[in-house]
């Protein structure tokens, strides 16, 4: 019997504001425990929530980019749940009248691209945090969460394997960290996702019963988590039984979901408009204000990039995929400093060093300043490109300032082509052998002329002057 | 409104009720229904949802830090706490 599989996401977003959605507290992470609530938080009675211009602007530009409708009216409901970390005993969500509507993305798997549409997009207040192995038999409460303003985005059940759904997250990743609506830090949990997962025959047109896994936080567990469930439920199927709808979660360490401890009673939020809010509204001027500001997405950078700086396609699309890169790119590309070789650097040498400490550009020791500067001195003759990866590697340890290393380490360029002139003669004086064979035909030694030469100048000599000269000298 | 709907709702809000006062707690939900219930004679059919009775609109705060740590004061007025943390009943899923 053929299965096929059936996903819906629903994508948590941390949004990158200062403040909470309803409180003036910081939402900065790793703070202190519980320093950063406010009375609106800790749900103390008679204090009044106050929305937060900056969550709802993220909200309707992730909207925007999305090409959603956007609601200029939407109003907010209580969730009502007891848990020790929701000292209010309700969330504050958009159930009826969310600020998002519509849209869709794009999601490219194995080179095919497929549309994944979406349901809603709505603001809601984050919960705060339990730690459970303080004490043995309690657990400890840490509200620094509480109230944090959250863009839960809903897809359409238009996801049909778990690739997919991470090709879908992916995505997601990338828009909401350039739109700066979210910085997209997976392991804080500032992105994280429920996925809803249902089997169905192949042809059979209504949808199986699902089970909902929670908060996954990396592109691997989504994929993990998904493939397990669902050859979990093709072996129930399978033995005849029925799949139980029920809230599940994944043990990475064990690769594997479980139910979660399943309350007596079912689910019952009801849910009802916040008596304590007041519909927001968008004004036009608000909208137009949010549309001025609406930052460039990567299809147009790349664009950019290979039309007025004429960078190679391929390094134009790898600069402008990730937020943090293209903006160290452009900070660092000025009228004296050369894009290309910007760009080359940026996707080979530095790409390596990026990979190989999994750090992002902007948490290595290189500023956009100093790569500047070493664009620079790369440009004007000062060091060859060769050296530069020398002095790179430098700054990669020290941080140190590219004209300081060029300068104590005398890295200076060999100009002066009377002093290759002369290493180069005493280079094809000491081996004879070889010239007499590249005069008999062996052309590839030329290349060792040129290996020998630059070693004698510790890789400083010009290597079109060494070229040239290689080339008078041996005619 | 019955009593299985009664404990219900006392469940839902964790409120432990007794024999005599979920009888009369079911008795006073009954009569709140009833004399609500002539509401439901009129068509609403063509009527927006009213989301609040104030005919304003919500002000919006600027996203700006406003808001001091009062952490020990906190702590301490609850029921248990540490230096840290409230600390509660375990709860694991």
């Amino acid at each position: 019997m053929s299965w096929e599989t059936v996903i819906g996401l629903e994508v948590h977003a941390q949004l990158s504001t200062s403040t909470k959605l309803f409180s003036s507290a910081s939402t900065k992470f790793g703070s202190e425990p519980n320093t950063q609530v406010d009375l609106v938080d800790l749900g103390l009675p008679g204090v009044l929530p106050v929305v937060n211009k900056d969550a709802f602007k993220k909200a309707i530009t992730f909207g925007l980019a999305i090409n959603a409708d956007i609601n200029q009216e939407s109003t907010f409901d209580r969730k009502n749940y007891f848990y020790p970390d929701l000292p209010k005993g309700y969330q504050i969500t958009q159930m009826t009248q969310p600020i998002v509507e519509g849209g869709s993305i794009e999601i490219n798997v194995d080179g095919n691209i497929k549309t994944i549409n979406i349901t809603r997009a709505h603001l809601e207040e984050d919960a705060g945090k339990s730690i459970h192995d303080a004490y043995p038999d309690k657990s400890v409460i840490d509200l620094n969460r509480a109230g944090t303003p959250l863009l839960e985005i809903v897809s359409e059940p238009e996801i049909s394997s778990a690739k997919e759904a991470v090709s879908y997250m992916k995505a997601l990743h990338q828009l909401v960290t350039f739109l700066d609506v979210c910085d997209g830090d997976m392991s804080q949990g500032s992105l994280r996702c429920d996925a809803n997962v249902s089997i169905r025959k192949v042809g059979d047109s209504e949808l199986g019963t699902r089970t909902e896994i929670k908060n996954i936080n990396s592109f691997k567990f989504i994929e993990k988590a998904i493939n397990f469930e669902i050859k979990r439920q093709i072996k129930v199927l399978e033995n005849g039984d029925k799949v139980i709808q029920e809230t599940r979660l994944y043990d990475s360490l064990k690769d594997e979901t479980r139910p979660m401890r399943s309350k007596e009673f079912a689910n019952d939020y009801r849910y009802f408009p916040d008596p304590d809010l007041l519909p927001v509204i968008i004004s036009d001027d608000e909208m137009d204000e949010i549309k001025d500001s609406f930052p460039e997405l990567p299809n147009e950078k790349s664009k950019r990039y290979i039309s007025e700086l004429k960078i190679d396609e391929n390094e134009a699309q790898i600069v402008s995929s990730s937020r943090e890169l293209s903006i160290f790119f452009e900070l660092a590309v000025d009228s004296e400093s050369d894009p290309k070789l910007a760009a080359n650097l940026l996707v080979g040498e530095i790409g390596s060093l990026l990979n190989k400490d999994n750090i992002k550009i902007n948490e290595s020791n290189l500023s956009s300043d100093n790569f500047n500067t070493l664009l620079k001195r790369i440009s004007d003759g000062t060091i060859s490109k060769k050296i530069a990866k020398t002095v790179l590697a430098d700054i990669w340890d020290s941080g140190k300032d590219a004209d300081e290393i060029i300068k104590n380490q005398g890295l200076v360029q060999i100009q002066d082509e009377s002093i290759i002139q002369d290493v180069a003669q005493k280079i094809l004086e000491a081996n004879p052998d070889q010239v007499a064979a590249f005069k008999g035909g062996k052309d590839k030694l030329f290349g060792f002329f040129v290996g020998q030469v630059m070693k004698e100048t510790q890789g400083k000599a010009n290597p079109k002057s060494v070229n040239d000269i290689l080339k008078k000298l041996l005619s | 409104m019955d009593n299985k709907t009664v404990e219900t709702i006392s469940y839902l809000a964790r409120l432990k009720l007794d024999k005599d006062k979920k009888d009369k707690i079911t008795k006073d939900l009954e009569n709140i229904i009833n004399f609500v219930d002539e509401l439901q004679d009129i068509n609403t059919d063509d009527v927006t949802p009213l989301a609040n009775p104030l005919e304003k609109t919500a002000p919006k705060r600027k996203d700006f830090v406003n808001s001091k740590d009062r952490k020990e004061v906190f702590l301490e007025n609850s029921p248990q706490s540490d230096q840290d943390y409230f600390i509660v009943p375990k709860v694991v899923e």
